[in-house]
């Protein structure tokens, strides 16, 4: 059942729509990463969610509680939601210390110092701080601030956890740690979550479901595995770093979901029809492919097409060739093999990988 | 055939500054003027002091002169001493805490709340910061005096209640003005982290459960607690040394305060010894004062609390809020600036001064007589104009010199240096004053503008020197480093990349001393003599004989002072548009 549930939420910053008309519902226990690139409104989102920002319309409903409600003027202060947040900054109170931060939601929940430091030490174990009780809150690593934060967000055991782009300010390998831990807490604590992240894989890492948003709404959204592997528009295809062309129809084949599109007088391929497509001859469309599902070889074999290196990047554990089929550039990815510009090489595409975008 | 212009081997890397040039006049001219503008800063502070020190601790017998600290004994043995101790420690104490309590929360409602009229207000709460407090105590007397006043002969005639038991001449008084005068410092202080604190802080306690109030108390009052506690020393500090107020409202009745009573020491028949170890101990708890906010800085600043994300949240002022914030601030720029400003101009109107305004008496007379009749003040306002426009200019000039070592001269002295040139900051003017006139009085210097010049700029150049620092460390050392190795010379890099860079700056800082050179009086009450007077001192000298001409020569030092906020308003709003 939905633990959260977002219905025609907007909310305006004077002329400009930040969220237009957004519905969406996260079911308890599982995590919903609001994806899209900045100035998207998914921080907007998660501001109207906690109360920090005040919608100009729609309802969100929390644990069965209606929080706000543009109708019946429901709008209950941040305090009364009963949350956790973790900021991308951390928002580690400089003026305490780590305990201080970490029990901060009892104090205010007026629970006694001495439990509220025997809950605050356990906490800090769980994020593996065992020890950074009375330390200046100013004085450890970003990677420490962020599991302050994490531990200040959790300890009064809210059922709904909010993170605001919370491992952007970590180096990659802390991140990647992060995540993983992540993942495991929430599993054994059970709270719902949602994260808003501009990083895919972030999102990907973390979430259950994953709604990708752009200019105010949702582009897509769904299952993360879905989502990824079957965008749904070109926004989405771009977002995740596909290969995105215009084409022209040349006509669907019967009796399959596949349909021939022209990328340009010489190239022709052949990729499945995404939704909503209108395959009459002729008419212009999107063609998308994963740079992964570019391959370039030496050999040429059954069904690849002749093609030249037109640039390369070594980005160590991978290479990114910009090849040239015949008048259309597409962008690979594939590991190192060290081909150079001006190589003569034969790309290797599959039809299932093209998607056809109206 | 032609010299390499980069010279690679001295590239300068321990100075953090830009390559030395071989070149020795070069060289001679990138270390040497700025250690020469540190060293007449430290000099000129030095002179003062050092005289203090000596005098104080000389006695005359006869024609011997011997060294014993009697004139310390007879100082405490004094009970005007302690009197004037306590009122100043008084005074001083609770106008600081006045002015923190009303400087947040003005800075409060201008930078975090929707207030109405909230632009007006930001720069009508600094206006004080620029007006005269020798004219707003006058003005004060003018509005408040015992039966004389303005506001108890209105209350009685037209509301029927007397306010006769509020007397203005009286230490609430004095704490009174000072806190109307004092109000902006903090304010300007608590203002910046208010309005940058990365909202996140705060929105972080709400989330987890604190209240409005509780998240002001815990979590946004500590955050800018570094801040306040900054501003509270400098305000306590300065308003306690303040000799302006304390003449005006204090001397008629003999309350004694710390300036006072050293300005009365000086007087026929004159205690210079006792007069010198006051001065020193005022000197002893100002320096002490100021080496334990420096310290206390260094140790709590919270380089954290600004965030690039959110800014904080605007809060919505419900009805009774906005009334209680409006109320707040039209009793603050209405004590501060429009009634003292008004009754001034009535004052100044007046064939004589009855404690109401009519029309009938009305005349330009007063004005006429100061500004073309009378000597005194014509002489007072040349000289305080020759002495605002040139010593703000040296002092300028000399706050380049020393911000450029402060920031790219040798790092191992930097600290020690900044310490020394901060000192003035807290110093009073009179006991500065007290310095000079000892130093100078048997010399040429004694009795002319010159002293008074270097006395001002002594006093005053760690204000630039703050200001322009603060711009030279926003300054990348790579934009000189690229004008010198475009082949510019340390002199050329100065001129056409540092200074039009530092402009901004040097206009605020100019337009700074030139407001406080205008309205000095701590100083110069010292060491003027006839023919020397300023405005300040002329308005002290005449407010014995004739309020009107007072009145005329403070509404002239008004739109002097006026017209140095509007070209700063102004030239703050071009740089922030460009």
């Amino acid at each position: 059942m939905s633990f959260v549930h977002i219905a025609h939420l907007t909310k305006r910053f004077g002329n400009h729509t930040a969220v237009g008309d957004v519905s969406f519902d996260v079911p308890e226990g599982s995590t919903l990463a609001l994806l899209g690139p900045s100035g998207c409104g998914k921080t907007t989102i998660l501001r109207c969610l906690a109360g920090l920002e005040t919608p100009d319309g729609g309802t969100i409903e929390i644990g069965g509680n209606r929080v706000f409600d543009k109708v019946r003027h429901v709008d209950l202060m941040p305090e009364k939601r009963e949350l956790g947040i973790v900021f991308q900054s951390y928002a580690v109170w400089p003026h305490m210390t780590v305990a201080e931060n970490v029990a901060f939601p009892l104090k205010v929940r007026g629970i006694a110092a001495a439990e509220r430091l025997r809950r605050a030490s356990k906490m800090l174990e769980t994020v593996g701080l065992k020890g950074f009780e009375d330390r200046s809150a100013t004085l450890v690593s970003g990677g420490q601030q962020q599991r302050i934060a994490l531990a200040r967000a959790l300890i009064h055991e809210p059922r709904l956890v909010l993170f605001d782009e919370a491992l952007s300010n970590l180096d990659a390998q802390l991140r990647e740690h992060m995540r993983m831990e992540l993942r495991v807490l929430q599993e054994r604590l059970g709270f719902t979550a949602v994260y808003v992240t501009h990083d895919q894989a972030e999102a990907f890492g973390l979430a259950d479901t994953v709604v990708l948003m752009n200019q105010g709404t949702i582009e897509t959204s769904g299952p993360a595995r879905a989502v990824f592997a079957k965008p749904a528009t070109a926004f989405v295809a771009r977002f995740f770093g596909m290969n995105v062309l215009e084409a022209k129809i040349v006509g669907p084949v019967a009796g399959s979901n596949y349909v021939d599109v022209a990328l340009n007088d010489r190239v022709t391929v052949r990729g499945v029809a995404g939704e909503k497509l209108d395959p009459t001859p002729g008419k212009t469309v999107l063609a998308c492919i994963r740079k992964e599902s570019v391959r370039a070889d030496r050999v040429s074999s059954d069904g690849t097409r002749p093609a030249t290196i037109e640039a390369m990047s070594f980005l160590g554990t991978a290479e990114e060739y910009i090849v040239d089929i015949q008048g259309v550039s597409l962008r690979a990815s594939q590991p190192a093999i060290g081909f150079r510009r001006g190589d003569a090489v034969h790309v290797a595409m599959a039809a299932d990988d093209w998607i056809v975008l109206p | 055939m032609s010299k390499p212009i980069i010279n690679r081997r001295e590239s300068g890397a321990s100075w953090g500054g830009p390559a030395v040039n071989t070149s020795r006049r070069g060289q001679w001219l990138q270390v040497g003027l700025p250690m020469a503008g540190v060293a007449i800063g430290v000099l000129s502070i030095a002179g003062p002091f050092l005289a203090t020190v000596v005098r104080s601790i000389l006695v005359w017998d006869g024609d011997a002169v011997g060294v014993s600290l009697d004139n310390f004994a007879r100082l405490f043995g004094d009970p005007r001493f302690a009197s004037a101790a306590v009122n100043t420690l008084i005074a001083g104490g609770l106008t600081t805490f006045f002015a923190m309590v009303l400087g947040f929360t003005l800075a409060w409602l201008v930078a975090r709340t929707d207030m109405p009229g909230r632009g007006w207000f930001e720069t009508g709460n600094l206006v004080p910061f620029f007006l005269s407090p020798y004219v707003g105590a006058l003005s004060w007397i003018y509005l408040l005096a015992p039966h004389g006043g303005l506001i108890p002969r209105l209350t009685r005639n037209y509301l029927g209640f007397s306010l006769d038991w509020l007397d203005i001449y009286s230490i609430p008084g004095v704490i009174w003005v000072l806190t109307l005068f004092y109000t902006p410092y903090v304010y300007l202080f608590v203002i910046g982290p208010l309005r940058q604190m990365d909202a996140a802080f705060e929105d972080a306690a709400r989330v987890h459960g604190a209240s409005f109030w509780y998240t002001l108390r815990h979590i946004t009052l500590p955050l800018v607690l570094p801040a306040l506690l900054s501003a509270a020393l400098i305000v306590f500090v300065t308003s306690a040394g303040l000799f302006d107020v304390p003449l005006a409202l204090g001397s008629p009745r003999g309350i004694r305060f710390m300036p006072t009573e050293i300005f009365s020491l000086v007087q026929y028949p004159s205690d210079f010894g006792r007069a010198a170890a006051f001065g020193m101990v005022v000197l002893t708890v100002t320096i002490l004062l100021t080496l334990l906010q420096r310290s206390f800085i260094a140790n709590r600043r919270f380089d954290t609390i600004t965030g690039k994300g959110y800014r904080p949240r605007q809060i919505h002022l419900r009805r009774g809020g906005r009334i209680a914030a409006l109320t707040l601030e039209c009793v603050y720029i209405g004590g501060a600036v429009v009634l003292p400003t008004a009754v001034l101009l009535m004052v100044a109107f007046s064939k004589l001064w009855t404690g109401v305004f009519l029309w009938r008496t009305a005349t330009l007379g007063n004005f006429e007589y100061v500004l073309t009749k009378y000597d005194l003040t014509k002489t007072a306002i040349a000289n305080s104009l020759f002495l605002a426009l040139t010593g703000a200019t040296i002092a300028v000039a000399l706050s380049v010199l020393q911000s450029y070592y402060l920031t790219r001269g040798n790092p191992k002295h930097r600290a020690l240096v900044d310490a020394l040139l901060s000192l003035p900051l807290g110093i009073p003017g009179i006991v500065l004053g007290l310095g000079f006139l000892i130093m100078a009085i048997r010399t040429p210097l004694y009795s002319t503008l010159s002293i008074i010049l270097i006395a001002y700029i002594a006093r005053f150049f760690p204000f630039a020197t703050r200001t322009v620092t603060a711009m030279f460390l926003a300054i990348s050392p790579e934009l000189e480093q690229s004008a010198r190795a475009s082949g510019a010379s340390w002199w050329q890099t100065m001129r056409m990349i540092v200074l039009p860079l530092l402009r901004p700056a040097l206009v605020a800082a100019w337009l700074m001393l030139f407001v406080i050179f205008i309205r000095e009086l701590g100083a110069t009450i010292l060491l003027y003599a006839q023919g020397t007077e300023t405005i300040s001192v002329a308005m002290v000298i005449l407010s014995e004989r004739s309020s009107g001409y007072v009145a005329a020569l403070a509404v002239v030092q008004l739109l002097l002072l006026l017209s140095a906020f509007a070209i700063f308003r102004l030239t703050r709003t071009s740089i922030s548009q460009s």
